[in-house]
């Protein structure tokens, strides 16, 4: 059966759409389907109509959903979750056009299990919001992206989020419990470990959160996730500091993350290129001596003894290492700062030095610590030839963060400006070589071509197979067996190869 | 209390270079340097009270962030303090 390339909605689909939903939740409008066609991460601008979906649903329950799910795979119509659209590897965006199924309205709090420290939620509701109710019980739910205020519990399933506190508390798939999938077929079903809505460990069974944690939209929508909570901190503490060159700071980041404080929630390492970009406009930054050059940062969450007592270790590590506290003003407003990085005003800088409005965008990988140096240099190496034979590109530097508490592997991020107003098809088709070349050098040193944002985008998709090796083939064969009639975003992770007929 | 005059809120202090990128006109606050904005972006026209206005919003912002997450905020410099007496004594 072939995959749906560009199935148009007739009169027939909508009218069995508003049966099902209701008039004013079936969205026609130009600015309904644009406001829909992209996330923030880049794309040529003079390509944006390719994107723009057929129209946009907001069903209010599980059965709305899985009603339209019927309805698009009856049709074979391209159907797309979107969450907060807050992803960057194009998880949310409608390809293929079709119907995009906006679960912003499924937004409620359906239980808070003060017992067992569990809160159900649906998919379309904000982590913030979420805590703001959950702190009048004195609980949080510690799952904390850079997109914190604006990013939604189902996109986070459906990205399977990273957390920059995840070293405590874990990531999305750790916090997770168990969720609710509307499958491609439209029918129901809960995964979790084991089959419990409120277990953390089970042996019973394959572990099917984990096969659709992740998903991209591209196995069904998750339509309600029960959730692991924590007592909300006592205290905090997030120590910068100053280095004069990156082997140090690497050397200081490495023994912070070794030293084994329970109250670590991570650390991150800023690099030269970084900290450049940091002086043209942060205001931690600009008045810093030259000798700064690179940064590190370490953040502890919990009760306030042992974050005391864990803070000091971490205080001693880092003085024995070399490291120059930055002072508690720059510590807790920088770190403060770095639950809302999608509210940063960007600009990039052209080659002149003049400020151009550029776009934020970053590669990411999970490369292991013993090889953030040489996969850093080759990254840089593949931004500075870029930005020489296209300046609409600008490096804005790198930084290393630590995904888990024994300090295994790092989130490594190279985040590059895009003057998007400027892309051409030349520059877009150099930057996924680019992107290719990245996700190549990460594979090279034994690692994962994301271990944030996603693999999805063009470029370093075409390396997934070569990561996953025989796993990819299953990923193909699961994808057929579960979404028979490829509706469920079809074009994403170069799953449409699992229904070309083989000669 | 002073009156809202429009001359004074749209003559804004004199700028202080403080790298080659960046000026200062309030205490704290730092603006990339004009010059740098000639060709590609245009500037605003912000009378002094909304830049204020705008540096104390984003305090307010990360204070509130603080609260958000935790109880306290620990003192970097105060454990540092505590740890140099240890060691001294």
């Amino acid at each position: 059966m072939s995959a749906p390339q560009t199935a148009r909605l007739t009169d027939r689909v909508l009218g069995e759409l508003v049966d099902a939903l209701g008039g004013e939740y079936v969205l026609t409008s130009k600015t309904a389907r644009m406001n829909r066609a992209r996330v923030p991460a880049p794309f040529p601008v003079h390509r944006w109509r390719e994107r723009i979906p057929d129209l946009v649903v907001m069903p209010a329950t599980t059965e709305e959903v899985a009603e339209v799910v019927r309805i698009a795979n009856a049709h074979r119509i391209p159907i797309v979750p979107r969450d907060g659209g807050t992803g960057l590897t194009d998880g949310a965006v409608p390809e293929r056009r079709g119907i995009v199924v906006d679960v912003k309205r499924m937004n409620e709090i359906k239980e808070i299990d003060l017992d067992n420290r569990t809160c159900t939620v649906g998919p379309g509701i904000n982590m913030l919001k979420l805590n703001e109710v959950l702190a009048r019980h004195g609980l949080i739910y510690p799952d904390d992206p850079a997109s914190y205020p604006c990013s939604l519990v189902g996109g986070r399933i459906g990205t399977s989020g990273w957390s920059l506190v995840g070293s405590r508390y874990g990531h999305t798939r750790d916090l997770v419990l168990s969720f609710e999938m509307v499958l491609p077929t439209g029918r129901v079903i809960r995964v979790g470990d084991g089959g419990g809505r409120k277990v953390s460990k089970s042996s019973s069974g394959y572990q099917l959160k984990h096969l659709f944690m992740g998903h991209q939209g591209t196995l069904g929508i998750a339509t309600e996730a029960t959730l692991k909570l924590y007592p909300k901190p006592e205290a905090e503490f997030s120590p910068f500091w100053a280095f004069a060159d990156f082997d140090s700071a690497y050397a200081c980041l490495g023994r912070l993350a070794r030293a084994g404080v329970a109250t670590f929630a991570g650390a991150v390492l800023f690099d030269e290129w970084k900290v450049d970009y940091l002086r043209r406009d942060d205001e931690a930054y600009i008045p810093q001596p030259a000798d700064v050059r690179a940064l590190v940062c370490a953040a502890a969450y919990g009760n306030e003894d042992e974050v005391r007592a864990g803070g000091k270790r971490l205080m001693r590590v880092a003085r024995d290492a070399g490291a120059r506290y930055l002072g508690d003003e720059i510590s807790q407003g920088d770190w403060a700062a770095r639950h809302d990085r999608y509210a940063t005003p960007l600009h990039g800088r052209t080659a002149a030095g003049q400020v151009a409005p550029m776009s934020w965008h970053c590669e990411d990988a999970a490369i292991a610590y013993t090889d953030l140096p040489a996969v850093r240099v080759h990254w840089h190496d593949i931004i500075t030839r870029l930005r020489e034979r296209h300046p609409v590109f600008d490096d804005w530097g790198m930084f290393f963060y630590t995904s888990a508490d024994t300090g295994v592997d790092y989130l490594t991020e190279i985040d590059v400006g895009i003057w998007e107003q400027e892309l051409d098809d030349a520059a877009w088709a150099a930057w996924v070589e680019a992107k290719r070349d990245i996700a190549e050098i990460s594979l090279r040193y034994g690692g994962s071509i994301s271990a944030c944002h996603g693999s999805c985008r063009e470029g370093e998709v075409d390396l997934v197979p070569m990561e996953l090796g025989g796993g990819y083939d299953v990923m193909l064969q699961v994808k057929k067996v579960l979404d028979p009639n490829n509706i469920m975003n079809p074009g994403k992770y170069g799953l449409q190869r699992a229904y070309e007929e083989t000669p | 209390m002073n009156g809202y005059r429009y001359d004074e809120q749209h003559t804004p202090p004199p700028a202080r270079q403080v790298s080659d990128v960046a000026v200062e006109r309030f205490e704290h606050i730092f603006e990339v340097d004009p010059r740098l904005m000639t060709v590609h972006v245009a500037q605003q026209l912000f009378p002094n009270w909304d830049t204020l206005r705008i540096a104390a919003s984003r305090g307010d912002h990360l204070e509130w962030m603080h609260r958000h997450w935790a109880g306290t905020v620990l003192s970097g410099q105060e454990l540092l303090d505590e740890i140099e007496s240890e060691d001294g004594r």
